[in-house]
């Protein structure tokens, strides 16, 4: 099995994490910073072109020469293990990353693009990342954590039923690298059971893709959403809560899509979707609206909430608080401006 | 001596694919032998006309009018044709590749051009955006509070602890020169050609 780094780790971030489900990266920065993990973020680092990559818009070797500067952040900050919170930022980061190993003549007009342009410092030179043991999923950096967080769980979810939906882009399309079988990877329903809830072993259209399909969620809505249809019935055949995901984009599909299918179906899914950092940092303790971040997802995850004694108000409660100390601060500010003009 | 005078290569598509930039390592297009484990397991074969076997024999068979086959928009890239081929094919890759030509023969230029607006944010901002073509239709499927989201991301971001996720300006001029020179500004600005000319026909 790979080696799965606890430090100097670059938190890589995601274009549809930071405007879709900015909780998840919340959630797993909080856990990081609960597990002792060693990270960083980088403000520099651009975004992967995934989407764009598979909408066919960006050609490959654009998305090359992206990977690349990124590549040299992480490098030159010491943080070589690339963590990423979306399965389309680890399918394209490890595709780019190999190419640069070992494709002399795209590593070479990548490279003079660089030093022709002043930016030499993002050359790439041989040897510097392998793309197995550089580039990681979140969920496999808390995979290799799975005994700390029965240790962090403090709340119980051992009534709940929760079935697990591992991205393709993580354990397809480098499959020889997904931790677990390809086929039935495990490595989310792992920690789901670590948090002390049930996990499905097996259900029907396990190994089904969201539906996203990139361009298929624009241009074929139809052929897109009878495959998450398909998803979500046979998940509501088991009785399932809560789906738990590792990709922002499969998330989407499903939790902002779920109300149009159950309209279009006639019919209810009382499904809640949470990422896995998501999930980890709310059996651990962590404040719904301050940290995991539910109040940007479209099917409610109060209900949820609600069966598990947490307070739904607590957003309210937190914009009022922050509401005085703003007063308050405000009135400090006021009392040292008469105190300095008193001097 | 009488020479045999051959017609032109029938692998030639075939062997342009597996020397693209996009192929994988070893990828098994000349060995498919047409088990169907790729049709069997595909989403878009269980629910529209497309079917990955089909695609490669056509391919195997030197057709180059797939290229301009709708049907090969039809893929998700969901890879899961590329996880169990007993060849290591990849249906998934070959669509990928088929596309890319497919757009630079100019025919499948009018199915990126929707998509433009992503590579324009992308250009500006270093991250992209949803395809403004699209943004109504979300709307109207996602709802009010899928609004309110758009409208107050920093708020919500703050609220979360998280600062902006815009990048400094040093790093968008690296992109942007970057990117006009690996083509892609020139890729996207053909694009725009073609859509302006499809708006005013």
């Amino acid at each position: 099995m790979k080696q799965i780094p606890c430090k100097d780790i670059l938190l890589f971030k995601s274009c549809l994490v930071s405007v879709e489900y900015p909780g998840i990266e919340s959630s797993t920065r909080y856990l990081f910073d609960q597990l002792g993990i060693e990270y960083l973020v980088d403000e520099r680092q651009s975004c992967c072109t995934g989407l764009g990559h598979y909408y066919d818009l960006f050609d490959q070797f654009s998305t090359t020469a992206l990977a690349a500067r990124n590549l040299a952040i992480a490098r030159e900050t010491g943080h070589k293990n690339m963590a990423v919170m979306c399965a389309t930022c680890y399918a394209i980061l490890k595709k780019a990353c190999q190419t640069l190993e070992e494709n002399k003549e795209i590593r070479d007009k990548i490279n003079n693009i660089f030093e022709g342009s002043g930016m030499g410092q993002f050359s790439y030179q041989r040897g510097d990342f392998d793309s197995r043991s550089n580039i990681f999923h979140v969920a496999e950096i808390l995979y290799n954590q799975k005994d700390k967080i029965s240790n962090l769980s403090r709340i119980d979810l051992s009534s709940f039923k929760m079935a697990s939906h591992h991205a393709c882009h993580y354990c397809k399309a480098h499959y020889a690298d997904t931790l677990g079988d390809v086929r039935d990877p495990q490595v989310i329903d792992t920690i789901i059971r670590s948090c002390g809830a049930q996990s499905l072993e097996w259900y029907d259209h396990q190994r089904l893709t969201c539906g996203a399909g990139f361009r298929q969620r624009f241009t074929n809505k139809d052929l897109s959403l009878s495959v998450t249809a398909e998803k979500l019935l046979s998940l509501k055949e088991k009785d399932v809560e809560v789906l738990v995901h590792m990709c922002p984009n499969c998330q989407m599909q499903f939790d902002r899509y779920q109300p149009t299918i159950e309209k279009i179906l006639d019919t209810e899914f009382d499904i809640v979707h949470l990422n896995i950092s998501q999930l980890v940092a709310l059996a651990s303790g962590a404040d719904p609206y301050r940290v995991v971040g539910v109040q940007t997802h479209t099917v409610p995850v109060e209900p949820f909430l609600k069966k598990l004694d947490i307070d739904v108000d607590l957003r309210q409660k937190n914009l009022e608080r922050s509401l005085v100390d703003e007063e308050r601060s405000l009135v400090d500010e006021e009392r040292s401006l008469v105190d300095d003009g008193r001097d | 001596m009488k020479t045999l005078k051959m017609e032109k290569n029938v692998l030639e598509l075939a062997e342009s694919i597996n020397q693209d930039l996009k192929a994988s390592k070893d990828m098994g297009l000349l060995k498919c032998g047409q088990c169907g484990m790729c049709t069997s397991t595909c989403p878009a074969a269980r629910h529209s006309d497309y079917d990955p076997r089909e695609m490669v024999k056509r391919v195997l068979e030197g057709d180059e009018e797939v290229l301009r086959d709708d049907i090969i928009w039809n893929c998700f890239y969901c890879y899961t044709c590329h996880s169990v081929c007993p060849v290591n094919n990849s249906p998934c890759l070959i669509i990928q590749i088929l596309r890319q030509k497919s757009i630079d023969d100019g025919a499948g230029l009018e199915k990126v051009a929707s998509f433009l607006a992503y590579g324009d944010s992308f250009l500006e901002f270093g991250i992209g955006s949803i395809p403004h073509d699209f943004f109504d239709n979300l709307l109207e499927d996602f709802g009010d509070g899928w609004l309110d989201l758009k409208l107050n991301l920093d708020d919500i971001r703050g609220e979360l602890g998280l600062e902006g996720y815009v990048l400094p300006e040093k790093a968008l001029c690296e992109i942007k020169d970057i990117l006009e020179k690996t083509g892609f500004k020139e890729r996207l600005d053909r694009i725009r050609r073609f859509k302006n000319e499809a708006n005013t026909m």
